[in-house]
C-alpha cells in the first residue's frame, strides 16, 4: 500500500498533473484492496451454513470492492497509467491505518465475524455526511471525499489539457463485462470523461449511498434491483434489523429482525503472524498452510496484474484462484491455533495475509506458466485445459 | 420476482385472456411472451413457490445437502397436496417369477406395465427444470421424419427447417453456451449465420482424455454390420453461464445472474451438482424468465388445476377449475374457477394428459395419454488404468461431451439410435459413487451376518484407496431413442387411484419395443468396445445379483447373443398429446392447439411425435415460442371487427387490404 501511504504522509489535495492523477488512482486501487482481506476474514470465519444473511451481505460488499478495484484500474488505464497490483507494495500490513483518515479513526485489523468486526466495517464505509468534518491538516474521514478529489483533479486536467490529452489509454486494456461480471453493478470500459464520472459515482455510491439516502445507485445506473449502500448493509447485520422503506441514514433501521448468531464463527487472533505459526511448525501444519495461502494470494494478484495490463481475459485465471483461497481459508479456520495457549482459549488458526516478496516468488513460476499455457485471446473462448495443477499436493 | 403474485382466492376474482397451467419452462416462456404483448395472463402453479426468493433458494440447497439419496427431486420438499413422482418410488422384486414385472411402484404413479417408467418430474414453481441438467442439443432433421426415412415411429407435421428460427430464440431465452461449428457439422444447425449467445462450456479433462486415447477411432456396431461409426468427441450445448460470445448479436448479450439476490449468480465453475441444484445459479432455470415480467402477468402458487371447463355445446373452454391448499403437508383444499379466453396446459406431458383425460377433452382421436416416451438410458461403468493417473471425475457439469455418430444414419432402420454421453460424475448414477465407495472402504454395511466387517480401512490407507477407486471412474450413459408406441400410455382410474387431494393419479403402462431394446443392446456392445479402446476395466453389470434384478432389467437376445440389460429413466417424459394434421390420429395441431377445442393448447414435450436422441427441453421451448406467437395472433384475430367502414373515404379500407 506504498502509494496510498506515501500520499497520506505527504498530505494531499487535488491532483494537479497527469502524473499525480496516476498516483491518486493507484492509491485508489490500493485503498479498495485494503478492505478485501478484512472483509474476507469477516466472511470466511462464519461457520459454514450459519449466518447466511450476514454471509451473503459480506459477500455482496466484497464483490463490489472487487468491482471498485477493477473500475479504478480501468480509470487508471484510461488516463494512460499502469496499474501495479502484482507486488508486495500493493498490499497493506494488518492492522492497517485507513489512508487519508484522521487520527481519531481506529486501525483496521483482521477480525473474525463479530460485533467488533462490524464496527470496523462500518467505520470503513461511513458516508461522508455521517463522518466528522475533517479539520484542516487532519486527513480525511471518508473514502468518498478521496474520490471527490480525484474527480475534481480529472475535470481540471480535461479543462486545462483537453480531453484527448488526458484519455490516452490503450482501449484494449479496459476490463469489460465479458471478463468480469455479477458483482452488483457492472464493470464497464472507461474511454471518456462521462464514463469516468460514472465509474467514480458507482464506487462512491455503492459504498456510501446516494447522498442523503440509504440506497446505492445500481437501480439508476444499471437498471438493477435497488440495494442498500455498504454502510447500511453492514448496519443491518450489526443491529440485527433490516432497514424499512422509510428509513433515513442517521437513524437505526426500523424494519424486521435479521437472524444473526455471533457465536457461529471461528474466533481468531487477527494479529497472529506467520512467525507465530512458525514456532509450532514441528507440531502443526498450520504454518505451511498459511504460507501456502499467502503465496496463492500472491498468485491472485499476479493474475490481476496481467488482467489490468493488456490481457483482461487473465481474469479467468483469477477466478479459480479465488475459489481456492475460499477453500484454504476454511481449512485454516477449522484448525485450532497452533499455540496451545491460544488454542485453549478456543482460538482458530487463519490466513495472515502477509503477502511478501517470497510469496510472489513462490507463485511466479506457476503463474507465468499458466499465463503462457492458457488460451486468453480476447473474444475467443477461454481455454484453461492446458494448465497443470498449481501445487504438488496430491489427494492420496 | 416481478409480475404479480396473488393468492388463489384473488386469482379467481378476475377474467383473463389466457390462463396457463404450470410455471415451468413452457409456462414461463408463454407468460413472458404473452405478457409482453399486453395480454392479461394468469399462471397457476400446483406446487410451492419460494425458490424464487433468496432464503427459498438456500433452503432448497440445504435440503439437497442434507438428503441421504441425492436424487433429482432431493432439493425440493415433499408435497402431499401436489405430489411428484420420484425415482425412489421404484423397487426391485427379489426372485421375480418369469413373465411377471420385476419391480414394484409406490408413490404418485400407478404402474401396471411390463417395465418401469423410471422418470420423475417436479411439481413446484419452475417445474422439473429446477433439477434439469441444462443439456440443450437440437434435434436432427431426420428425427422429424423417422417413419418416412427409416420406417419406424411417427413423423412430425413440421420439419427441422420450420423450427430453426424458434430454436435460435429458445437458445437466447434459455441462455445457451455452445460451439456453433460442431453443431453445424452434425447437421442440427442449418442457419449459416448461427451463433450461440455464449462460448461453449469447456470440455472436461475426461472428455479430453477420451479424445486423446481414441482419436477418431472407427467402431463397429455389431447390429449394423455394414455401417462404420467414427468416434468424435463433440461438445454439448448447455444452458449454463459462460463467457458472452462477441459474435452473437453484436456482442450485446449479458450473462444472467441469480434470482432473488442481487450481486449473485456466477459463470459455471464446476460445482458438479447441476442435478438437482446449482449452488451459484450458473445453470439456467425458469425463475429467470419470471423475473422482469410486467404486472399484467399474475402468478398464483399452490393452485392445483383439477379440470379444464369446456362447454358441452361448442367444445370451447371457458376456464379452469383449481383447488388451493395452504399446508403442503395436508390435502385440505378449496375449489375455485378462473375464467379465460384461452386455456394453455403446460404442466408436463403426463400431467397434461391426466388433465385432458379427467376433463373429457379431445376424445376424438383416442390418442390422449398414448405414445408415452422417454430416453431409456443404459449406464456403463469402468475403471481407467492406474498408469493413466486420475481422471478428475465429479467436476463440472454432468456431461460436457458425447459421441454423436450413433444418432444418425441407416443404422436407425435396424435399431434405435443412441447418443453416448461421456459422464463427468464418475459412477454416481450407476453405483451411488462416491458415497458408496466411502461406505465400502470404511466397511459400512456389515457382512452377511450383520457383523462389523474387518476389512474396513481408515487414515492414509482410506485416502489412497478412495483416490484410486474414485479418481479412475468412467461412466458412459447412453440415451436411446424410444419411438411412439400407442400401447405406452397414461390413463386414469379415478374410482381406484386418487391422490390425497382427490385428483386422479396417473396410471402408467410402459414397455420397450424391439427397436428400442435392440438400440439398448447395440449401445451396450459399443460401450464395451469403447472401454476396450480406452484400456479401461469394464465393471458394468446388469445381471440380477443374489436374486435381485437391477431396476429396468430385461434379458435381450439378438443375433444369437443374449445379454442382461437394464435402463434408467432420463426424465424426458414426452408424447402424450402428439401433434399432427389429422384430427383422427393426433391430439394437437402443429401449433399445439387441440383439434377438438380451438381455444385450448397443450404445450410441451407431450406434443412431440418423436424425440430423436436430443434432450427435449430446447425443442419444447422452440415449439412453445412458436405457439406463443400463434396464440397472440389468435387473441388479436378474435378481437378484430368484421368490417371497418369509414365515412370519410370509402376506399380506404379496401386499399389497406389490397396493399397488405
Amino acid at each position: 500500500m506504498i502509494t496510498a501511504t506515501t500520499l497520506d504522509e505527504q498530505g494531499f489535495g487535488i491532483p494537479a498533473t497527469l502524473e499525480e492523477l496516476h498516483t491518486y488512482l493507484q492509491a485508489a486501487m490500493e485503498v479498495e484492496h485494503l478492505t478485501i482481506p478484512v472483509y474476507m476474514t469477516g466472511m470466511y470465519t462464519i461457520t459454514p451454513g450459519t449466518n447466511r444473511t450476514a454471509y451473503f451481505t459480506l459477500r455482496s460488499v466484497l464483490l463490489e470492492e472487487m468491482l471498485h478495484m477493477t473500475l479504478a484500474a480501468n480509470l487508471l488505464n484510461a488516463v494512460g497509467g499502469k496499474p501495479k497490483v502484482g507486488r508486495k507494495e500493493f498490499v497493506a500490513s494488518y492492522p492497517a491505518k485507513l489512508p487519508f483518515s484522521g487520527p481519531e479513526l481506529p486501525e483496521i485489523g483482521l477480525q473474525h465475524f463479530s460485533p467488533k468486526a462490524l464496527e470496523t466495517f462500518l467505520t470503513i464505509e461511513r458516508p461522508r455526511d455521517m463522518a466528522p468534518k475533517p479539520k484542516p491538516g487532519d486527513g480525511w474521514t471518508s473514502i468518498g471525499q478521496f474520490y471527490d478529489c480525484i474527480k475534481k483533479g480529472l475535470d481540471n486536467l480535461v479543462r486545462d489539457l483537453g480531453h484527448g490529452a488526458v484519455f490516452t489509454g490503450d482501449r484494449n486494456h479496459q476490463v469489460g463485462p465479458e471478463d468480469f461480471y455479477n458483482s452488483g453493478g457492472e464493470v464497464f470500459a472507461v474511454h471518456n470523461q462521462d464514463q469516468a464520472h460514472t465509474a467514480i459515482r458507482v464506487i462512491s455510491e455503492q459504498g456510501e449511498g446516494v447522498k442523503g439516502t440509504i440506497w446505492d445507485s445500481d437501480d439508476l445506473i444499471f437498471g438493477e434491483q435497488r440495494q442498500l449502500a455498504h454502510y447500511f448493509r453492514f448496519n443491518e447485520i450489526y443491529t440485527g434489523r433490516r432497514y424499512g422503506q422509510h428509513d433515513v441514514p442517521g437513524k437505526p433501521p426500523s424494519g424486521p429482525l435479521v437472524d444473526v448468531t455471533w457465536d457461529d464463527a471461528y474466533r481468531i487472533d487477527g494479529n497472529s503472524k506467520l512467525a507465530d505459526y512458525r514456532k509450532y511448525a514441528g507440531t502443526s501444519d498450520v504454518h505451511a498452510q498459511a504460507a501456502a495461502f499467502n503465496s496463492r494470494y500472491a498468485a491472485l494478484l499476479s493474475y490481476l496484474q496481467t488482467a489490468f495490463n493488456g490481457t483482461p481475459r487473465a481474469m479467468a485465471l483469477a477466478i479459480p484462484t479465488m475459489l481456492e483461497l475460499r477453500d484454504r481459508s476454511e481449512q485454516l479456520y477449522r484448525n485450532p491455533h497452533p499455540d496451545p495457549k491460544r488454542a485453549a482459549q478456543g482460538l482458530s488458526a487463519g490466513p495472515t495475509f502477509e503477502i511478501d516478496a517470497p510469496s510472489f516468488q513462490e507463485a511466479r513460476p506457476h503463474v507465468e506458466q499458466n499465463l503462457a499455457l492458457a488460451g486468453l485471446e480476447a473474444g475467443a473462448p477461454i481455454d484453461l485445459s492446458a494448465l497443470s495443477p498449481e501445487t504438488s499436493e496430491t489427494f492420496a | 420476482m416481478t409480475g404479480t403474485t396473488v393468492t388463489a382466492d384473488d386469482a379467481a376474482r378476475r377474467r383473463y385472456h389466457a390462463v396457463i397451467v404450470g410455471g415451468g419452462w413452457a409456462g414461463s416462456i408463454l407468460a413472458k411472451r404473452l405478457g409482453a404483448q399486453g395480454w392479461q395472463v394468469l399462471v397457476l402453479e400446483a406446487g410451492n413457490g419460494g425458490t424464487e426468493t433468496w432464503p427459498g433458494y438456500l433452503d432448497s440447497l440445504s435440503t439437497f445437502y442434507s438428503a441421504v439419496a441425492k436424487v433429482p427431486n432431493s432439493a425440493y420438499r415433499p408435497n402431499t397436496a401436489a405430489p411428484s413422482p420420484d425415482v425412489l418410488d421404484l423397487a426391485p422384486v427379489r426372485n421375480p417369477q418369469t413373465g411377471q414385472p420385476e419391480f414394484t411402484a409406490q408413490g404418485y404413479f400407478v404402474q401396471n406395465g411390463k417395465l418401469p417408467y423410471g422418470t420423475d418430474y417436479l411439481r413446484a414453481l419452475g417445474g422439473t427444470a429446477m433439477h434439469w441438467l441444462g443439456a440443450v442439443p437440437r434435434m436432427h432433421p431426420d428425427d422429424f421424419a423417422t417413419q418416412t426415412t427409416y420406417g419406424y415411429g411417427r413423423d412430425w407435421p413440421l420439419t427441422a427447417q420450420d423450427l430453426q428460427r424458434w430454436y435460435a430464440e429458445a437458445e437466447r431465452e434459455l441462455g445457451v453456451a455452445g460451439h456453433t461449428a460442431e453443431q453445424k457439422e452434425l447437421g442440427v444447425v442449418t442457419d449459416p449465420h448461427h451463433q450461440y449467445p455464449m462460448h461453449h462450456i469447456p470440455q472436461s479433462y475426461i472428455d479430453q482424455y477420451c479424445h486423446r486415447k481414441l482419436k477418431d477411432a472407427v467402431v463397429k456396431d455389431e447390429t449394423v454390420p455394414d455401417e462404420k461409426y467414427k468416434l468424435k468427441v463433440t461438445g454439448l450445448p448447455q444452458a449454463r453461464n459462460s463467457t458472452p460470445n462477441p459474435e452473437y448479436d453484436h456482442g450485446t448479450y449479458r450473462v444472467k445472474g441469480a434470482v432473488g439476490l442481487p450481486n449473485y449468480g456466477e459463470r459455471c465453475v464446476g460445482n458438479a451438482s447441476c442435478v438437482p441444484i446449482c449452488p451459484v445459479q450458473a445453470k439456467s432455470h425458469p425463475l429467470r424468465l419470471q423475473t422482469g415480467l410486467r404486472d399484467n402477468v399474475t402468478f398464483a402458487h399452490r393452485c392445483v388445476v383439477t379440470r379444464v371447463r369446456a362447454a358441452a355445446d361448442t367444445g370451447l373452454a371457458t376456464g379452469v377449475e383449481y383447488r388451493t391448499y395452504t399446508d403442503p403437508a395436508s390435502p385440505v383444499s378449496r375449489s375455485h374457477i378462473a375464467e379465460a379466453d384461452i386455456v394453455i396446459l403446460a404442466a408436463h406431458a403426463i400431467e397434461n394428459a391426466r388433465l385432458m383425460l379427467f376433463s373429457g377433452l379431445a376424445t376424438k382421436s383416442g390418442q390422449v395419454g398414448r405414445n408415452l416416451m422417454d430416453h431409456p438410458t443404459i449406464l456403463n461403468w469402468a475403471l481407467s488404468p492406474e498408469a493413466d493417473g486420475p481422471l478428475g471425475p465429479f467436476r463440472g457439469p454432468g456431461h460436457t461431451s458425447g459421441w454423436e455418430t450413433f444418432r444418425f444414419g441407416k443404422g436407425r432402420r435396424t435399431r434405435a439410435p443412441f447418443r453416448i454421453e461421456i459422464g463427468n460424475w464418475g459412477w454416481g448414477w450407476a453405483t451411488g459413487a462416491p458415497m458408496s465407495n466411502v461406505a465400502t472402504a470404511l466397511g459400512i454395511g456389515g457382512d452377511a451376518h450383520g457383523a462389523v466387517r474387518k476389512d474396513g480401512v481408515f487414515g492414509p490407507e482410506l485416502r489412497r484407496l478412495l483416490g484410486s477407486a474414485i479418481g479412475r471412474q468412467l461412466q458412459l450413459q447412453i440415451a436411446v431413442e424410444q419411438s411412439a408406441d400407442p400401447a405406452n400410455r397414461v390413463t386414469i382410474d379415478p374410482a381406484r387411484y386418487r391422490d390425497a387431494m382427490g385428483n386422479p393419479r396417473p396410471v402408467l403402462t410402459y414397455n420397450l419395443d424391439k427397436h428400442t431394446r435392440d438400440g439398448l443392446f447395440a449401445a451396450r456392445l459399443v460401450a464395451r468396445k469403447i472401454f476396450k479402446g480406452l484400456d479401461a476395466e469394464d465393471h458394468t453389470n446388469h445381471a440380477p445379483r443374489d436374486g435381485v434384478p437391477p431396476l429396468g432389467h430385461f434379458v435381450h437376445q439378438l443375433n444369437h447373443k443374449t445379454l442382461d440389460l437394464a435402463y434408467s429413466g432420463a426424465g424426458h417424459g414426452a408424447g402424450t398429446h402428439v401433434m399432427g394434421t389429422d384430427d383422427r390420429t393426433s391430439v394437437v395441431d402443429p401449433f399445439q392447439r387441440l383439434h377438438d377445442h380451438h381455444n385450448v393448447y397443450a404445450i410441451g414435450c407431450g406434443s412431440m411425435p418423436s424425440i430423436g436422441t436430443s434432450n427435449p427441453t430446447l425443442t419444447m421451448m422452440a415449439l412453445a415460442l412458436r405457439s406463443a406467437a400463434h396464440i397472440h395472433q389468435a387473441l388479436i384475430a378474435a378481437r378484430r371487427p368484421i368490417e371497418v367502414r369509414t365515412t370519410a373515404n370509402p376506399d380506404a379500407s379496401t386499399m389497406a387490404e389490397a396493399t397488405a
